[in-house]
């Protein structure tokens, strides 16, 4: 049971308390109160996030969230700002409209599900987390180290998300059953691509829920840098990612029928980008 | 804890304690029995109210987050919206029905002409196990148009 609630206002007694007392950080709270429901954490001391004041910031292309940002926050900017904004397909199929007025993109990455959808999206953007008090800069794919495990030490929290501006990009994301409140959606694809003359200029490829944390592979997209953006192309990234795939066996799915989507959504994405008209 | 907000208009202080849900405040503390408790996890939406002009789940909420804020629940949604839930024929059981006015209220208050596909997606958070979705649109609809009159 909570026995002690604090509510800093400013990020140095945030970190203090943080620090004295290792209670547990939280902002939107639709990871933590469904954990605590159901007893996997029993927290007595916790210190909520929300009354620190924070902006998101474009920086030398880089979108900074910080920490209290909302997905509808972030949502508004982007639309505001006329940047990233094939985001919104990902952040759209997040929840409902209440799981995302209170939900941060921080609490997603902080929960570390192998389903996440923003930690998709930050790996697809070759996303940094910040850390306070020590400042460290760490690439999504290290901070990550598994199922709910991340690098962070106790006193230790993540101040904000640095992600890539990509805009006039072609993109695909597709989630195979639909994500709620304990059970993580089946697979999810998402595909961002530059094309130039038919050729591939630059892309990156995710998949959530196939593997322990999210599967994108650097090797492949470079070595597919100025190749022919073919069904044949897209056939060898499909058995590829079938292969590096390593999902896990359960109720809504098994092993074998994961590994099949994983083949399916690649080549879906190739139709469906192939169709698509440049979004900003 | 000690905790002062705005609760439809309406200053109220009151001593909470810390761990004490938002919901279980605002049902046991203060008998709003509209909020629900559907699912505690928030899936079903029967225990939305807004917060700042936002919809929330107060099953995923502490009350002592309530400090400082503004918060509507149903007593302090406009009669029209509540109007055209009954005009509709939107209420079988009515459990499910606070919190569709709820989010019906967010949605007019942001967009008070709403199509079809937009008043599907403001209610995508809401569940109901009775009436088939298709006369809570149309409770949607109607309300829509009551706003547009009234301006
Ligand atoms: C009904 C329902 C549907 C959902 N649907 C989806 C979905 O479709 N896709 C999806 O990806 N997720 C989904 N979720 C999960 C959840 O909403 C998201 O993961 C959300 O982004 C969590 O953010 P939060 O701010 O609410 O996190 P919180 O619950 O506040 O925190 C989550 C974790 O992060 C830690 N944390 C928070 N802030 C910090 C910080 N600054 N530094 C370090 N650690 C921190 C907390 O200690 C906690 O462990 C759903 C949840 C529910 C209840
Ligand atoms: S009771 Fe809160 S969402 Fe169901
Ligand atoms: S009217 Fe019964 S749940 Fe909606």
């Amino acid at each position: 049971m909570i026995k002690n609630y604090y509510s800093p206002s400013t990020l140095d007694e945030l970190l203090k308390i943080k620090n004295n007392t290792n209670g547990v950080v939280f902002s939107g709270g639709t990871d933590l109160f469904v954990k605590m429901r159901y007893g996997i954490i029993k927290p007595q001391t916790v210190i909520d996030t929300k009354k620190i004041k924070s902006a998101i910031k474009l920086e030398n292309r880089k979108l900074i969230i910080p920490l209290n940002t909302t997905y509808t926050d972030l949502l508004e900017f982007l639309k505001k700002n006329k940047t990233n904004l094939f985001l919104e397909k990902i952040i759209k199929l997040i929840g409902s409209p209440m799981i995302r007025n209170r939900g941060t993109p921080i609490g997603n990455i902080a929960n570390a599900s192998p389903a996440g959808d923003f930690i998709l999206a930050t790996y697809l953007l070759n996303g940094n987390i910040i850390i306070k008090p020590t400042n460290r800069i760490i690439p999504i794919e290290n901070f990550i180290l598994g199922p709910s495990k991340i690098d962070l030490a106790q006193n230790e929290i993540i101040y904000a998300i640095e992600i890539d501006v990509k805009n006039n990009y072609k993109f695909f994301f597709e989630k195979v059953g639909k994500r709620n409140a304990m059970i993580i959606s089946i697979a999810s694809i998402a595909v961002l691509l530059k094309e130039n003359n038919g050729k591939i200029e630059d892309i990156s490829i995710c998949f959530g829920s196939v593997s322990p944390t999210i599967l994108r592979d650097k090797n492949i997209e470079s070595k597919i840098i100025g190749e022919e953006f073919s069904i044949e192309l897209f056939k060898y990234l499909a058995n590829e990612f079938e292969k590096l795939s390593k999902p896990i066996n359960d109720v809504r799915a098994s092993k074998s029928e994961r590994k099949k989507l994983v083949y399916n959504l690649t080549i879906k994405a190739f139709y469906n980008l192939k169709n698509e008209v440049v979004s900003i | 804890m000690r905790i002062k907000f705005k609760l439809n208009g309406k200053e109220v202080t009151k001593e909470v304690e810390v761990h004490k849900r938002a919901i279980d405040f605002l049902r046991d503390d203060l008998k709003i029995t509209s909020i629900k408790e559907g699912c505690g996890e928030g899936e079903c939406g029967a225990c939305t109210i807004i917060v700042n002009g936002k919809t929330v789940h107060s099953c995923l909420m502490l009350a002592v987050e309530l400090d400082g804020k503004e918060i509507i629940t149903l007593e302090g949604v406009e009669d029209s919206i509540k109007m055209a839930f009954v005009k509709a024929g939107a209420i079988q059981c009515g459990f499910c029905t606070p919190g569709f006015i709820i989010s019906t209220k967010y949605l007019l208050d942001n967009n008070p002409t709403p199509s079809e596909e937009e008043i599907r997606d403001a209610l995508e958070g809401n569940l109901c196990r009775c009436t088939g979705y298709i006369k809570i649109i149309e409770a949607v609809k109607i309300a829509a148009k009551g706003c547009e009159n009234n301006d």
